[in-house]
């Protein structure tokens, strides 16, 4: 590598060295030469002085004695020194001798010196004169000089030359070669400067292992910078992928809707080309949007609050089809909004069938009770917006329905259930709704209609249709439907009130025999709210022990005295005094108040039970248990524990049913019968005769004792069909192994009548009407029990 | 160095008999002279000039070497002991022409000379002094 000069240190050194040694050496030599003349000089005079001192004694001698020859003597001695020039010796004012040497004698100071005596130091006895050679002692002078001069280069010179080789030796060198390694090094291939021998621990060693340690730390810098720079590289790479792969639309858009980028699932989802093939300029709410002014709702109050907002819009799309999008919109700063885009176009279409199934009858494809529900509060509403177009309610409910799934089976119910609907259907108008609200219920709402006239009219139609028979494996059947009716807005403008005054309604008609449609009536109204009333006196009187039990004597017949008692329940109420059974228990079987009531009488009975056990009466006494009581709302399990706890004799203690348990669950009831006579408690079977059970049920129902209903008893005579029939009851039960009871004994002929049919025991008027325990023990008595 | 030497010169005169310390110059009675200075006897002795104050040419006489009179002589007179005097006389005997005094084969020839040579000139004991011979300079007592 060529250099200038002044780019090299050692030729920089070199040159200044160089420089400096030669001026000092001039400055050096000028001076020393001067001070060497000066001095050689001196010693050239001294030398003279010195040499005249050799001879004084000599000289003194020839002077003192005048002695020529003598001085003649001394003169050429002094002559053989080459820097005397001329000698003369005087005494006694003549001279004694006077030599010099040829050759032009130059000026120059002579040395003369004064000689004495031998004897007398004090007496001057004459003189001797030197005439120094001038020009001899300036050339040993300048000898001299050069000699030094010489010698003072030489030394200097040398010592120059060793300082540049030192110098390039423990610094240059190294140095150069540090510097044409490192242009060579490269610090990322591990190359580093190699310490230079020798300089381990001097400056330069510290450079190089600062060097190195500079190289190391600058690698590993770099090396770190690399892999940063990979890793956001492939961070980069990442995200870019998952903007391209993503199946979500992503996209940014300025505040005045202008679409910056987006990408390939966006321009998919929004049927857009890519957006390196866009050209020009694109605002979102420039697409083919629905409701573009909901869009710009959503970016603007995204921007406004500087939160997410997220939002479901339609788009259309080219083929006519359309789209639900679901939109969020993140606000990202400096006016800018990014967001992601989602079809969901399938959720919405799954929603909507999900809707529509929870809204539909899945049997008749007619809408369910929920249906109904919000058909009714649109129709509310559209009536509270709009003050016009009142509507009217029906509910329909096929009586007797339970026969025909029990008797025809399931399919044959559910094929009258769509023919009832497809009847209901061509009854209404299209712009009528029908739904089947539970089994056997179905609900019309007639639209635009006020008038009670057009309702019934229109009901009237409906249940002359649902009156004609329907066919079951070719076998015509009749139903007969029940319709409540209740009109909006004359009899309520809101949903619950409206169902519950059709329901009333149809309770009612239910009541009145069914196949008929009753429209609703304050009055229904009014005994619902009186029978919630009861519910809540009920509740209350239990928990105040409001009710009491009234025994009715049961006698033999035969025997001619008491036998047992049934036991009744009777409500004291604090302000309307006693309340008759008929008039709650209704209410309490309904609202499952029953139960409870039901156990506290078995609770009651047992009590008086045990306590005339313990007196030695053997007394049976009955109890009613409703068929709502059967199976679950007096288990056995809770009977026998109430028989155990009070330690009664089981058989003082009767059950009386009625046929009507047998109709809800016949199985079930069989089974909680047998349990109960497991027990050792008799079964009698109330108001025998009224139902309209075969006399196949009786044959299979585990019952003890009938208990022939009062309506026969009371109007029987010797020659009535009442009386063949008791007759034909007792005749029965005895064949069967039952015993009978007959109720509504009043007159005694009547009594004796049923003692002479062989009916074993009675009860009724007759003997004596229900009492309270207190009289019932005195009763007793007189009838001999 | 010098105390030490004028020491040795003290001993070297205490050896001396008494009687040869008085030594005195004197010259040949008819020579006309009557005294002498000391830088006059000494200018005859050491060559300086030959020649009487009369005009009459100097003739000096040495006593003989082996004889202390001539030691004592130059000791007195230039404070000289006889190598030195010796050597002095050498350089001029050597590469000048001056002559030393006449160097007497014994003390008799001394007085001899000074009796029979107008020009005569030596130093003698005082008590060899007589008729013929005139004192002129009298060398100062040993201290």
């Amino acid at each position: 590598m060529r250099m200038k000069w002044q780019h090299s240190i050692l030729l920089r050194y070199l040159v200044v060295a160089i420089v400096a040694f030669a001026l000092t050496s001039v400055v050096s030599v000028l001076v020393m030469g001067t001070l060497t003349g000066a001095r050689a000089q001196q010693r050239a005079s001294e030398r003279l002085e010195q040499l005249l001192d050799t001879v004084e004694s000599t000289v003194r001698i020839a002077c003192f004695v005048g002695d020529h020859s003598l001085a003649e003597e001394v003169a050429q001695g002094l002559l053989k020194n080459s820097e005397v020039q001329g000698v003369r010796i005087e005494a006694g004012g003549h001279t004694l001798a006077s030599l010099s040497r040829g050759g032009v004698s130059e000026g120059g100071a002579p040395l003369v010196r004064e000689v004495h005596s031998p004897f007398n130091h004090q007496q001057v006895v004459g003189r001797i004169v030197v005439q120094p050679n001038v020009r001899e002692i300036a050339r040993n002078t300048r000898n001299e000089v050069d000699f030094v001069a010489l010698q003072f280069s030489w030394q200097v010179s040398l010592l120059a030359l060793v300082l540049v080789v030192v110098m390039y030796q423990f610094s240059v060198r190294p140095i150069k070669s540090m510097s044409d390694r490192l242009h060579r090094m490269d610090p990322q291939a591990g190359d580093r400067l190699p310490m230079p021998r020798g300089h381990a621990n001097t400056e330069i060693g510290r450079l190089v292992d600062d060097v190195n340690e500079l190289a190391g730390r600058l690698v590993s810098s770099l090396d770190e910078e690399r892999s940063l720079r990979m890793q956001r590289e492939i961070d980069e790479r990442k995200y870019h992928a998952i903007f391209e792969n993503a199946e979500t639309g992503i996209f940014i858009i300025a505040a005045d809707s202008l679409l910056s980028s987006w990408n390939p699932a966006f321009a998919r989802l929004l049927e857009l080309p890519h957006v390196e093939d866009y050209e020009g300029t694109l605002q979102l709410s420039q697409l083919t949007w629905e409701n573009p002014a909901r869009l710009g709702e959503l970016v603007l109050s995204c921007l406004h609050h500087n939160h997410a907002r997220a939002g479901d819009m339609v788009l259309l799309l080219k083929n006519g089809g359309r789209r639900w999008l679901h939109l969020v919109f993140n606000p990202v700063g400096e006016g800018l909004v990014q967001g992601v885009v989602h079809d969901v176009t399938g959720h919405k279409e799954a929603e909507a069938s999900a809707r529509r199934l929870a809204i539909t009858d899945a049997l008749t494809g007619v809408a369910n009770r929920l249906g109904l529900e919000e058909r009714l509060e649109y129709l509310l509403r559209d009536y509270r917006l709009t003050q016009s177009g009142g509507f009217a309610l029906l509910l329909i409910n096929i009586n007797d329905f339970k026969r025909i799934n029990e008797g025809y089976g399931m399919p044959a119910g559910d094929d009258v259930l769509c023919t009832v609907t497809s009847r209901l259907s061509s009854c209404i108008k299209s712009i009528d709704f029908l739904a089947r609200i539970a089994a056997d219920q179905f609900a019309v709402l007639l639209v635009n209609i006020s008038r009670g006239e057009d309702v019934e009219h229109i009901a009237g139609r409906i249940a002359f249709s649902l009156r004609q028979s329907y066919f079951l494996d070719g076998t015509p059947v009749r139903l007969r439907a029940s319709m409540g009716i209740t009109l909006c807005p004359l009899d309520g403008d809101d949903t619950p009130t409206l169902m519950r005054q059709a329901e009333l309604a149809l309770d009612r008609a239910k009541s009145d025999g069914g196949d008929t449609f009753v429209f609703f009536d304050p009055a229904l109204a009014e005994a619902a709210e009186a029978r919630r009333h009861l519910e809540n006196d009920i509740r209350l009187a239990i928990l105040r022990q409001q009710f009491i039990v009234f025994y009715q004597p049961i006698v033999d017949l035969q025997a001619e005295r008491l036998a047992g008692a049934e036991a009744l329940l009777r409500w004291k109420h604090p302000e309307r005094g006693m309340v008759p059974p008929d008039a709650f228990i209704p209410i309490a079987e309904k609202s499952g108040q029953i139960n409870e009531i039901g156990l506290w009488v078995l609770e009651s009975v047992c009590t008086q039970l045990a306590l005339w056990q313990s007196q030695g009466l053997m007394r049976r006494v009955s109890l009613n248990v409703s068929g709502r009581q059967i199976p679950d709302g007096l288990p056995t399990g809770v009977l026998a524990d109430v028989i155990e706890r009070h330690g009664i004799d089981p058989g003082g203690l009767a059950l009386e049913i009625t046929e009507g348990v047998l109709i809800a669950d016949l199985d079930k009831a069989l089974e909680w019968l047998a349990a109960v006579r497991e027990l050792g408690v008799h079964i009698y079977l109330d108001d025998f005769g009224t139902g309209y059970s075969s006399l196949s049920y009786l044959k299979r129902l585990p019952v003890d004792t009938l208990k022939i209903d009062k309506s026969f008893v009371q109007d029987m005579s010797a020659d009535s069909n009442d009386y063949a029939l008791v007759e034909a009851i007792v005749a029965m039960a005895r064949s069967l192994g039952l015993r009978v009871v007959a109720e509504g004994v009043e007159l005694a002929e009547q009594a004796e009548l049923l003692r002479q049919m062989g009916c074993s025991h009675a009860q009724g008027y007759l003997f004596s009407r229900p009492l309270p325990i207190a009289e019932f023990e005195a009763m007793a008595a007189k009838l001999g029990g | 160095m010098l105390p030490l030497r004028l020491l040795a010169c003290l001993i070297a005169l205490l050896s001396l008999p008494a009687a040869a310390a008085d030594l005195v110059v004197v010259v040949n009675a008819r020579s006309g002279v009557e005294h002498l200075s000391h830088d006059e006897v000494v200018n005859i002795f050491l060559g300086r000039y030959r020649q009487l104050p009369g005009g009459q040419l100097a003739l000096p006489i040495d006593q003989p070497s082996a004889l202390p009179e001539r030691a004592l002589f130059y000791r007195l007179l230039v404070n000289k002991d006889l190598p030195q005097i010796n050597a002095y006389w050498a350089r001029l005997v050597f590469s000048g022409k001056t002559q030393p005094p006449l160097q007497a084969a014994n003390p008799d020839e001394v007085l001899a000379r000074l009796r029979n040579e107008r020009g005569a000139v030596a130093y003698i004991e005082r008590d060899q002094v007589d008729a013929r011979m005139r004192v002129v300079y009298e060398l100062p007592l040993l201290p």
